[in-house]
């Protein structure tokens, strides 16, 4: 057979049923591409099915996600608010512990020593009273060193200060400041009462009352009879100066008419009796058992 | 502490006693009410004490109107004479200052008593302890001698302690008799010299010597 695809001399296209055999051919395979492009769209689209399927699944899932954040953030939100109310109570029973710490902090100025802290030391607070009546405080501002010294303090010149930090600051700080204590408390009796006298008594008084800063010598002319001519001059010393009673007492008495001289045994046994009272008793209650005994003997005469 | 005073509870009320015709002269008066209790060593101690405030033009007044004090334990007989007194002159400083040296004494007297039992088992013999008001001495060979070392501690009117140390006696009827320069008899009183001279320590060791040295 001649070959089909030779073109026969005499040109004719003899491939007329070869054509058509392969054109079916053609045909035939045509549709197997096809449904194999087909097989491959219809993969695709499942693949892209699936694919959507699995954005969809996501998307959910997010949005849950979300949702649930969300859901969460407005209740941690209402967390945190309600964790603030805890933390206000918290705060609040801080602030009351803190204000009883600090409360009992000043209560030790009723022991008569406190103390507060400083960058360097302690400040220490020296409260006096006499009698009940509470008087000047003091302070003394400690640095802590070796040696210790006093940075500044409000003590009076006339307080021994340094007789007292010499004998017992590096030695034994507690009994420095009680020492301390000691004179402040008397020395603030002794004013207490001088300030009393001069204030309460001084119809009493003669002439003004006498006394030095440290108030440890009292010098004075009274008289107990308001009406009458005699008067006493006292003097009174302290010499222990922790103490707020005098060690002595001297009293004179002075008659205007018949001078030092004439002393009667009354008078003798009044200018005794002074004496002793002013040693055993404060000034300004001396004065007021004068005022008493005056009042009385008033009463009695009229 | 700064003061050997540690205060655990303390609380205030405040009344105003302010009168309307005070005001008007610009006189303010206020009462206010503490309560304190704390510890100083083994003491504790319990205060409530008002203080009236007295305001007007010049100046400020500040006063213990009322002091109460309640201490425990209440061994300290010679600490609640001391209680008394600062409650009657209201006087809440003086209490707390004598009170931190009566502690102090005490604790000085309990470690000297303490001291001595240890160096001297045999003859230190403490009647009522660690808190004794007195220390025993005897002596091992020659029993029936006994020294008794009273060591009192003592708050004065103005709230000053100090220890006051007295020696008792006990010796045998026989001693006594042979005793012709008089040495017991005078004994006390030389003992408070040489408190003066020695001190106290050195003072109670001599005694301990002497009747220690009779043992050799």
């Amino acid at each position: 057979m001649e070959q089909a695809n030779s073109v026969r001399p005499d040109g004719e296209p003899k491939a007329g049923i070869l054509a058509h055999l392969e054109g079916l051919e053609a045909q035939m395979s045509r549709p197997c591409k096809r449904s194999k492009e087909l097989q491959q769209a219809r993969a695709e689209e499942s693949a892209l099915g699936t694919k959507i399927h699995e954005l969809r699944r996501l998307r959910d899932k997010l949005r849950a996600e979300v949702n649930q954040q969300r859901a969460r953030g407005k209740a941690s939100s209402a967390n945190v608010e309600s964790g603030q109310t805890v933390e206000i109570g918290e705060q609040e029973v801080l602030e009351r512990k803190q204000e009883s710490v600090k409360a009992i902090l000043q209560a030790y100025r009723f022991t008569g020593l406190s103390g507060k802290q400083t960058s360097r030391g302690v400040c220490v607070c020296i409260s006096t009273a006499f009698e009940g009546n509470l008087l000047d405080s003091y302070f003394v501002d400690l640095v802590i060193q070796r040696p210790l010294w006093i940075h500044h303090h409000s003590i009076p010149v006339f307080i021994p200060l340094e007789k007292i930090a010499a004998k017992y600051l590096q030695t034994d700080v507690q009994r420095f400041l009680f020492s301390l204590c000691e004179s402040l408390n008397a020395y603030a009796g002794r004013k207490y009462q001088a300030d009393r006298l001069q204030s309460d008594f001084a119809a009493f008084l003669i002439r003004p009352l006498q006394r030095n800063s440290l108030c440890n010598l009292l010098s004075f002319t009274y008289k107990v009879d308001l009406m009458g001519q005699s008067s006493f001059c006292a003097r009174l010393l302290y010499k222990d100066l922790t103490a707020t009673l005098p060690t002595d007492a001297t009293v004179t008495y002075q008659d205007s008419l018949l001078g030092t001289e004439a002393l009667s045994a009354l008078r003798e046994e009044q200018r005794a009796s002074h004496e002793a009272l002013f040693c055993t008793k404060p000034l300004h209650q001396v004065f007021a058992s004068f005022a008493r005994e005056e009042e009385l003997d008033l009463s009695l005469a009229s | 502490m700064l003061t050997g005073f540690n205060i655990t509870d303390y609380s205030k009320k405040t009344e105003d006693l302010t009168s309307t015709e005070m005001t008007e002269e610009s006189i303010k008066k206020v009462l206010q009410r503490h309560r304190l209790s704390g510890s100083c060593h083994v003491v504790t101690f319990q205060l409530e004490f008002q203080i009236l405030e007295i305001q007007n033009k010049e100046n400020l007044s500040s006063v213990i109107t009322d002091l109460s004090i309640v201490m425990e334990p209440t061994e300290y007989s010679e600490l609640s004479e001391f209680v008394s007194r600062a409650e009657e002159r209201r006087d809440l400083f003086m209490f707390f200052r004598g009170l931190h040296f009566f502690v102090e004494w005490c604790e000085y007297r309990k470690r000297t008593f303490k001291y001595f039992k240890d160096k001297y088992p045999d003859m230190v013999h403490l009647p009522k302890g660690a808190c004794s008001l007195c220390m025993g001495i005897r002596s091992t060979s020659r029993p029936g001698f006994e020294l008794v070392i009273v060591w009192r501690i003592q708050i004065d009117e103005e709230g000053k302690v100090s220890p006051v140390l007295d020696l008792l006696t006990k010796i045998p009827q026989r001693a006594l008799e042979l005793d012709k320069n008089r040495v017991i008899e005078t004994a006390p009183l030389s003992f408070r010299t040489l408190l003066g001279v020695l001190g106290i320590e050195a003072a109670v060791e001599c005694l301990i010597r002497l009747l220690h040295a009779g043992n050799e």
